[in-house]
């Protein structure tokens, strides 16, 4: 069971970046960014390049953060420079940056060695304790992304972006600029899937052209999951970033639940549709439970202050 | 001073489903100014109100405020002058944020949006006076939803919100037409009572022919793109709904339902 829970863990923390920047843009800006597939990819392997060529396992991280962001940049461009909508401009990222990755990785496959990453340190160690040091490595990571993001939020910008999202047309009226803060969620959003890429890549030793594929829709069945258990909302921070860590990391635990129960690495994705499938089920299904219970609350609530209601 | 010159704004120029929702329109709105505007669908209001906001970008002329061209900004670029009541309640709030994130947004407007927290103590105790003189208790649900509250709450924070940057301009674009008569009459105080404190130039579309005689100093009736009627303060003050209603079908126009309406109840 603790073995379950580990490799719930050093899989799962690196995709929390990852599935943040997917809620940014899926939720926050009502959107669909498929940029996301490669871009994956292309942090992983800017991370591997860089560590293969000596740099300082932080600093490749930085660059796998770096090289994932700018190819979201360049979806926010085709999408505002080519009039297209941020799907399809990231539709063809997604598949134009494949031949790049390749590219970049000059090989299918660039394994990294032993030496040289965040996690390399913890060789010497059992299994269990490495898996434990390693998940520790990476929650603190993780806990300084969420916190970071969670307090740009809060700033005039996260509030602007916010915004943006649920009503346009007013956030422009107040003096928003909506195209800026399409760029600026992009690039967020692309460059969180490169960081949480370094992580995977420097954890598993490699880099690979294929580990970007169903990113997208494993971070939308996350998010969704996760809103099962967190019901987040606009204005609800610390909740947003609460429904990303649980609903990936209970992702993550049915995948590695399948495979324990002995199910074959390829019928993974299989896995993760259903989790989809469940989880908009669920969503649909238990909605009408979720309403009672907020009703209840509220009627709770108004009893204990009385408002003033406005005929409408 | 607000100031148009030789508006056009035409929708697909040259093409079969050409639309020229504003013909030749020049109209000179003086500082603090309270103009209301009536006219048939059609008629080219919420063209004109879309023009000074920068929603739409005329065809040809130039939009000039308080002594610079704007014609070239975008609607979030004026948004620092210019304020916008929408005529649906939704429309002006973000629901799924609470009061006090809307209040925040609204706070901002006209500077650079930066990385200073959008919510502090001392902005909330301004959110908090400014929303208390409504007197809907709203001081005390900052952090509610904005889609908790009913249209008229809804349009009233709009308000607020409209006015929290002191803006030059307000344009209330049907701001009363989805309300219910009891709410219309407390957003309609609210309205007069802003428009005094602020002292901007306001200029508000109606099809409350009621409203718009009683309301402002000038009364612009429009059709068909132009204006076709402009009468300062004492001309309206002797003009009746009837002679209004007559003024708008005399240049061909038919009055729509909801102004009809009113005439016979009136």
């Amino acid at each position: 069971m603790i073995q379950v829970l580990l490799d719930m863990l050093v899989t799962g923390l690196p995709l929390v970046p990852v599935f943040l920047g997917i809620y940014t843009v899926f939720r926050l800006r009502a959107d669909f960014d498929l940029t996301v597939e490669g871009s994956f990819v292309l942090g992983g392997a800017v991370c591997a390049l860089t560590l293969v060529h000596g740099w300082p396992s932080w600093l490749a991280l930085l660059a796998g953060m770096a090289g994932a962001a700018a190819a979201g940049a360049v979806t926010a461009l085709i999408h505002l420079l080519l009039r297209v909508p941020v799907l399809l401009a990231g539709l063809v990222m997604s598949i134009g940056l494949f031949s790049v990755n390749l590219h970049v990785l000059d090989t299918p496959t660039l394994s990294l060695g032993t030496e040289g990453t965040l996690f390399s340190g913890f060789g010497s160690l059992s299994g269990r304790q490495a898996d434990l040091a390693t998940s520790g490595v990476m929650a603190g990571v993780v806990a300084v992304v969420l916190v970071a993001f969670g307090l740009f939020l809060r700033t005039e910008l996260g509030l602007a972006l916010r915004a943006t999202g649920v009503n346009a047309r007013m956030a422009r009226s107040q003096g928003v600029n909506d195209r800026r803060l399409t760029v600026l969620a992009l690039v967020l959003a692309n460059g969180l899937a490169g960081l949480g890429a370094s992580l995977a890549v420097q954890y598993q030793g490699y880099a690979d052209v294929n580990m970007g594929g169903g990113t997208f829709v494993a971070g939308v069945g996350a998010v969704l999951l996760g809103e099962l258990f967190v019901r987040p909302s606009g204005s609800k921070l610390v909740r947003i970033v609460g429904c990303v860590l649980v609903g990936t990391l209970a992702y993550r635990l049915v995948l590695v639940g399948a495979l324990r129960v002995g199910l074959p690495a390829g019928d993974l994705r299989g896995v993760t549709a259903l989790t989809l499938l469940v989880a908009i089920a669920a969503e649909r299904y238990l909605g009408a439970l979720g309403g009672l219970t907020r009703t209840l609350a509220r009627t709770a609530r108004s009893a204990r202050t009385p408002i003033r209601q406005e005929a409408a | 001073m607000l100031r148009l010159d030789d508006i056009d704004l035409i929708y697909n120029a040259g093409r079969v489903d050409e639309v020229v929702a504003l013909r030749n329109l020049s109209v000179t709105f003086e500082r603090g100014q309270f103009v209301t505007i009536v006219g048939t669908n059609g008629a080219g209001k919420s063209s004109l109100i879309q023009t000074i906001s920068g929603a739409a970008r005329p065809t040809r002329g130039r939009v000039h405020l308080d002594g610079r061209d704007v014609t070239r900004l975008p609607d979030h670029r004026r948004a620092g002058w210019i304020a916008r009541v929408f005529d649906d309640p939704r429309a002006g709030t973000a629901p799924e944020l609470s009061i006090e994130d809307n209040l925040a947004l609204a706070m901002a407007r006209g500077r650079a949006r930066g990385l200073r927290f959008a919510v502090t103590a001392r902005r909330r105790a301004v959110m908090r006076e400014h929303v208390a003189g409504l007197g809907l208790g709203l001081e005390n649900r900052l952090a509610d939803r904005v889609g908790l509250l009913s249209a008229g709450q809804r349009q009233s924070l709009t308000m607020v919100m409209a006015a929290l940057s002191a803006p030059s301009v307000l344009l209330l674009d049907e701001h009363l037409a989805a309300l219910d008569p009891g709410t219309t009459a407390t957003v309609l105080a609210l309205t007069t009572e802003l428009v005094r404190e602020l002292g901007a130039t306001t200029v508000m579309v109606t099809h409350n022919m009621d409203h718009a005689l009683a309301l402002g100093d000038r009364l612009l009736v429009m059709s068909r793109g132009r204006v076709i009627a402009d009468y300062d303060g004492t001309e309206k003050s002797e003009m009746t709904v009837g002679g209004l209603i007559d003024r708008i079908t005399g240049a061909g126009d038919a009055v729509s339902d909801r102004s009809a309406l009113i005439e016979k109840v009136a």
